[in-house]
């Protein structure tokens, strides 16, 4: 065992590093700005008084390394610092978005994760028929739609045109599960077109992949039955690629709903974030950036762990 | 059928598997062409039929067809008849098709490291069939797997079956796929080459063990390999097929003694090629000197350990050993693809520096390499002009006219027509002719020393006779030096003048060829020879005699 | 209702028949359950869901038609090495071929297609369509149809070329990385690894957001961005090539990188780049049209797609289809182009089979 706990270590130590080296591109890149960065934000009209009352607010006076590892402990902290824009807590202005955003793709991933598993090896065992290939142009019809054509298509007809959702994602403190359910619905169902569509492809090519193995022929061979072919022979070597097919497509959850949440004004931290990067607000803009980027960074290290974990090689060493 | 003594001697007449005009297309991507055309197979209870032919030849379809099993990307045509006791193949049904496997007609892979789940234990997957089918309880089915494996030799018995594949070494888990077959005790086994990725020392246990087993229970089975020497010890029957047609088939000893046909004739022949051997040059610098090399890739162990021999100018040294033995790495460090970690290599008593990178273009000139498998060897996208022509332009700085003359002088040296293969692309040959290029493009840098890399393991053996014959006409016209990388130990008796014998990246044992094959021997030059597959029928029985039965799977750690 | 339900039961009834008669076993199950679920979805939805599947039916058939038709065309002026890859083409890719054609022409001809110019305004805002403007007006009152033609040139040109700067980038950096191997190999790895554990999109909006909405900012964030993947591709790829012993010869021989490079690894790596290639595009169109939308892209009064939707956007709630269409131009080359590279892929991994 001792094995495998040092692979995931090994693992989690590059994550880590990864996400440092992330930080420091996410922080630096604001310094390659060409100029003084109060100038950029105040525009060329502000006046110097103006401009050094914002250079002192920001902290800009300390050289950069050493406002790095101040943003950073905050950013540990929970704490990333002002809005230059209105003067508010970045974390108070994201914090309530970030769990709203959260709760839209894990109701997308709940609704997409299992039927895009199922109908992914299902299209894998009927590969070659007429069902997989309209299931395949149909998937790559939905991949290859923006986001937000699929959101507009879905608002036209089901909210506009039948009123049975609302079209704009407005939320409150005091609705009902169910009620939150409904509003969200259209956004969660764009979200769940996009993601199944992807997730669908990946899980039929590794299932097919895993089924051209010769130990699956040998199965077939020993006169298996074939539903015992998939769940004893296939199955317990699925578990990896398919941990990654799910984690990949969390990942991609989280660009998708940035411009879901822009097509429903949902009030989610992509929303901020296109806020503030349309009005210079980089501290917010660097706070959304590293939370999205840690969370992509965290998925996609637990699908390698995942992975680790399932291989039948590591779990049992020589 | 699971009680072995309830086959009555007379039975053994019977018919078992009857397949007539068998018919089988490969489908190519855009349309059916036949791959088995029309093949006739009759089997009798406890025959061991062997099937052998190149690649190519149809062998494992065939073997996948006796069971009704048509792999994707073939099927087996209406018009075919696969018989098995009784029952109709090519009609009934999946299921019906299905209860037959794995319970009368079992299967033996290639590749055992593959053909096992990795997510299983051994003895889970033994038991699969047995417990499915009803046939034993779990419990006993496995005191049976382990009875199985203990009558395979294979090391501790009541434990072995608790490991994961990936647990045990290849011969075992070979042995492990034939005591699984054996699980429900079939009726037929179809062995499809169970012993090619093997070593030859490993593949000696496994023969023994998978004879041995098939007499005790005398079980049907088809033998696939391409191997001769191999399907004589195995076989009651052989069956030649080629080009998914069958050539001939006769009993063992008849078709060992007096083959009918050209083509039987011509597999049976190749290994008559011989070469007188040649003596060193006296006090002549030899062309090649390997001094005490260490060598290791990256952060690995030592692969070779003080590795030293000479190669004299227009000799040929043959370096023998099985996989994992060194005597590749040894070529790479020759070459300089990989610098040593102790010792040189010293060109006309010159050190070559370490590394190619700085080595100068005559001296890359010199050493040359020839390669196993000629079509990684050619580039697929360039044309054979350019492949040929390159190294003389490059080399010799030759232009226009006089680099077309040269590449026309260099394919008539191997024997292909110049203005056919001009300008062709290496897929449209054949794997001979592309081992000529090879040849061709070595030649064209006009070397004084040749690396060949198992030039001939790939080919046929037929054409692999042609390329040996052309190697000795170039050596004696050019003289050149050969350095001959093999594990065959056929191809050294034809060709070499000295062979240095490897194991675990030391060299064993060197010295002129009658030498190496006079006795006495060092031990594990003594097993490398006696483990090569002779044609006699009797060699594997004799051998095992004379090895004593229960020393042959220790025999293998020497 | 009356006759079209009757007409539409009518034909379906006919043609599952004809299909079961002539044996064609996938037709009829399709059209037979097609019949089915049509009887459920009439008494459900009525006429108008059967109107919706009748059209569905329609458009269908007539892009096969316009596929197969394209496909014939082009085997038939293609040269003959050409025309025996087109045959294996199946339907989908000739009509991701056919949409292709078309969107070049139109990005390319803009100027003397489009009835008006991109940004001139000719009728008030979001006038109705009329034979002068076929698809009616924009917010500004401009010509929403040539707007879509010009989109086509600013869109789909500013995708292309930041598409081709990071496939030259990733490209050449993972051929180099394949042929040097060692240190640089590993550099260019690990720094890929790092760019790509970032979201595409939320980089984009980073570098945006520090030096602004500028068509060169988009193309070099975009090349930054999809570069790295394009190296993984061209190193995986190049790397099974390096493997190869004519590689090994042509290095012993003593021939240089740039030669290994262009004479020995690219001629064996074009099929799958090229494939890679309108992966890329696609992915890249995606971003670019989602930036536009975002309205961090292409800036007005220039015509773009992604633009046009957001600032159309509020027709939806009147039920006006206007802001689709160009999110459907966005969606109809991106699913042209993922059909031929569909056909690609599966071209060389049929090959590879073999």
């Amino acid at each position: 065992m001792g094995d495998i706990a040092s692979l995931v270590a090994k693992r989690l130590g590059l994550g880590l590093l990864t996400l440092l080296v992330i930080s420091v591109i996410i922080f630096f890149m604001v310094e390659l700005l060409p100029g003084d960065i109060a100038q950029a934000v105040l525009g060329q009209g502000a006046t110097e008084e103006n401009v050094a009352a914002l250079r002192e607010r920001m902290g800009l006076n300390d050289p950069a390394p050493v406002r790095y590892f101040q943003w950073l402990g905050g950013a540990l902290t929970g704490n990333f610092g002002e809005s230059i824009v209105t003067g508010e807590r970045v974390s108070s202005i994201i914090s309530e978005r970030f769990i709203n955003t959260l709760f839209l793709a894990a109701y997308a991933a709940v609704i997409a994760v299992p039927f895009a598993i199922v109908l992914g090896i299902v299209v894998a065992l009927l590969r070659n028929t007429l069902f997989d290939r309209v299931a395949n142009v149909l998937t790559l019809t939905s991949i290859s739609s923006p986001e937000f054509f699929l959101g507009y298509i879905l608002i036209l007809y089901l909210a506009v045109k039948t009123s049975m959702f609302p079209a704009i994602a407005s939320l409150s403190g005091d609705m009902s599960f169910g009620e939150l359910l409904h509003r969200t619905f259209l956004p969660a169902l764009t979200l769940v077109l996009v993601v199944t569509a992807h997730m669908m492809r990946m899980t039929r090519a590794a299932i097919i992949n895993l089924l051209a193995s010769p130990y699956i022929e040998m199965a077939r061979l020993k006169g298996t039955p074939p539903w015992k072919v998939i769940v004893k022979h296939a199955l317990p070597n699925a578990w990896a690629p398919i941990i990654n097919v799910v984690a990949l497509n969390l990942a991609y959850l989280i660009t998708g709903v940035v411009l879901v949440e822009v097509v429903f004004v949902y009030p989610g931290i992509g929303q901020s974030l296109v806020d503030a990067v349309s009005k210079r607000d980089f501290p917010v803009v660097q706070a959304c950036c590293l939370i999205f980027a840690a969370t992509f960074i965290l998925l996609n290290l637990a699908a390698d762990v995942g992975a680790i974990l399932t291989n039948p090689r590591l779990r049992h060493p020589k | 059928m699971t009680d072995t003594s309830a086959i009555a001697p007379g039975l053994k007449k019977s018919v078992l598997l009857k397949i007539r005009d068998l018919k089988i297309d490969g489908y190519t991507g855009e349309t059916w062409v036949p791959i088995i055309k029309g093949v006739d197979l009759t089997l009798h209870r406890g025959e061991v039929m062997g099937l052998i032919g190149e690649s190519g030849a149809g062998k494992s379809t065939i073997g996948a067809a006796a069971m009704g099993y048509a792999r994707d990307g073939t099927r087996i045509n209406p018009g075919s008849s696969i018989e098995f006791d009784g029952i109709e193949l090519t009609t009934s049904t999946e299921a019906d098709k299905r209860a037959l496997r794995g319970s009368r007609i079992a299967y033996v892979a290639q590749s055992a490291a593959a053909s096992f789940n990795p997510s299983h234990k051994l003895i889970d997957q033994h038991t699969e069939a047995p417990v499915h089918y009803r046939i034993k309880k779990r419990m006993e089915a496995q005191e049976d797997a382990i009875e199985l494996y203990e009558r395979l030799r294979l090391p501790n018995p009541g434990e072995i079956g608790f490991r994961y594949p990936h647990q045990v070494s290849g011969g075992q888990l070979q042995r492990a796929m034939t005591a699984m077959a054996m699980s429900c005790r079939p009726d037929l086994i179809i062995f499809d080459e169970p012993t090619t990725a093997l070593d030859v020392t490993t593949q000696i246990e496994v023969l023994a063990a998978i004879r041995d087993i098939v007499d005790q229970f005398n079980t049907a089975a088809i033998y696939i390999t391409h191997d001769l020497a191999v399907v004589a010890q195995m076989a009651d029957t052989i069956k030649v097929l080629l080009k998914g047609e069958e050539v001939e088939q006769q009993s063992t000893e008849k078709m060992l003694a007096s083959p009918k046909e050209e083509y039987t004739k011509s597999l049976w022949a190749v290994r008559s090629f011989e070469r007188p051997q040649k003596a060193r040059p006296k006090d002549a610098t030899p062309l090649i000197s390997v001094k005490n090399i260490d060598a290791s890739y990256t952060g690995g162990e030592k692969v070779l350990d003080d590795v030293s021999f000479d190669i004299y100018p227009g000799m040929t040294v043959a370096v023998v050993g099985e996989s994992g033995s060194g005597k590749s790495t040894t070529a790479r460090v020759i070459t300089g693809l990989l610098p040593p970690s102790k010792g040189e290599v010293l060109f006309k008593g010159e050190p070559l520096p370490p590394k190619y990178t700085d080595r100068s273009k005559d001296q890359l000139r010199q050493a040359q390499m020839i390669y196993q498998m000629a079509d990684t060897a050619l580039n697929p996208k360039v044309r054979i002009s350019e492949i040929i022509g390159r190294p003389a332009q490059f080399y010799s700085g030759l232009k226009g006219t006089a680099l077309k003359s040269r590449v026309d002088e260099l394919l008539d040296l191997i024997e292909l027509e110049p203005s056919k293969y001009y300008d062709r692309f290496p897929p449209e040959l054949s794997g001979g002719q592309k081992q000529r290029i090879g040849i061709a493009r070595a030649l064209a840098a006009e070397p004084t020393f040749i690396i060949c890399d198992e030039v001939t393991s790939a080919l046929d053996q037929l054409v692999a006779e042609g390329i040996l014959k052309l190697l000795d006409r170039l050596q004696s016209e050019l003289d050149l030096a050969y350095m001959f990388i093999t594990h065959d130990l056929a191809t050294v008796r034809a060709i070499a003048d000295e062979v240095v014998v490897m194991q675990h990246g030391k060299v064993v044992e060197q010295g002129p060829k009658e030498e190496m094959f006079t006795p006495p021997h060092h031990p594990y030059t003594d097993l490398l020879l006696s483990s090569v597959p002779e044609m006699d029928p009797n060699w594997l029985t004799t051998l095992l005699e004379e090895r004593g039965v229960d020393n042959v799977g220790e025999a293998a750690d020497v | 209702m009356g006759l079209f339900v009757i007409l539409y039961f009518a034909f379906l009834i006919i043609a599952s028949c004809l299909a079961a008669f002539y044996e064609k076993r996938s037709v009829f199950l399709m059209i037979f359950s097609l019949t089915m679920v049509s009887f459920v979805l009439g008494i459900v939805g009525g006429a108008g869901a059967l109107r919706f599947v009748a059209i569905t039916a329609a458009v269908l058939a007539f892009a096969a038609g316009i596929s197969y038709a394209f496909k014939e065309f082009l085997i038939a002026i293609a040269p003959r090495n050409a025309a025996k890859e087109l045959k294996t083409a199946p339907l989908t890719a000739a009509f991701g071929m056919f949409v292709i054609f078309t969107y070049a022409i139109a990005g390319i001809f803009a100027p003397w297609i489009a009835p008006h110019g991109e940004s001139e305004v000719i009728s008030s805002a979001f006038a109705p369509a009329d034979a002068n403007m076929l698809l009616g007006a924009d917010q500004l009152g401009r010509d929403m149809f040539s707007r879509i033609i010009y989109g086509a040139r600013n869109t789909v040109g500013l995708a292309l070329l930041a598409t081709l700067a990071a496939f030259f980038m990733g490209a050449l950096a993972g051929l180099l990385a394949a042929v040097k191997g060692g240190w640089f190999d590993q550099f260019m790895g690990r720094f890929a690894d790092v760019i790509m554990s970032i979201p595409s999109l939320i980089f984009a909006l980073l570098m945006l957001s520090i030096f602004g909405p500028q068509i060169i900012v988009i193309i070099c964030a975009v090349a930054i961005i999809y570069a790295p993947r394009v190296f993984r591709l061209t190193r995986a790829v190049a790397g099974n090539v390096v493997v190869m012993d004519y590689i090994e010869a042509a290095k012993l021989r003593g021939e240089g990188d740039w030669y290994l490079i262009r004479r020995e690894i690219l001629p064996n790596s074009t099929a799958p780049l090229v494939a890679e290639f309108g992966l890329e595009f696609c992915f890249v169109f995606l971003l670019v049209a989602g930036l536009s939308f975002l309205g961090l892209g292409i800036q007005p009064p220039t015509a773009d797609w992604g633009s046009m939707v957001r600032e159309n956007a509020t027709l939806i709630s009147f039920g006006d289809i206007t802001p689709l269409i160009p999110a459907a131009a966005i969606a109809l080359l991106t699913v042209a182009v993922n059909f031929v590279v569909d056909w690609m892929l599966w071209r060389s991994s049929g090959l590879k089979e073999m």
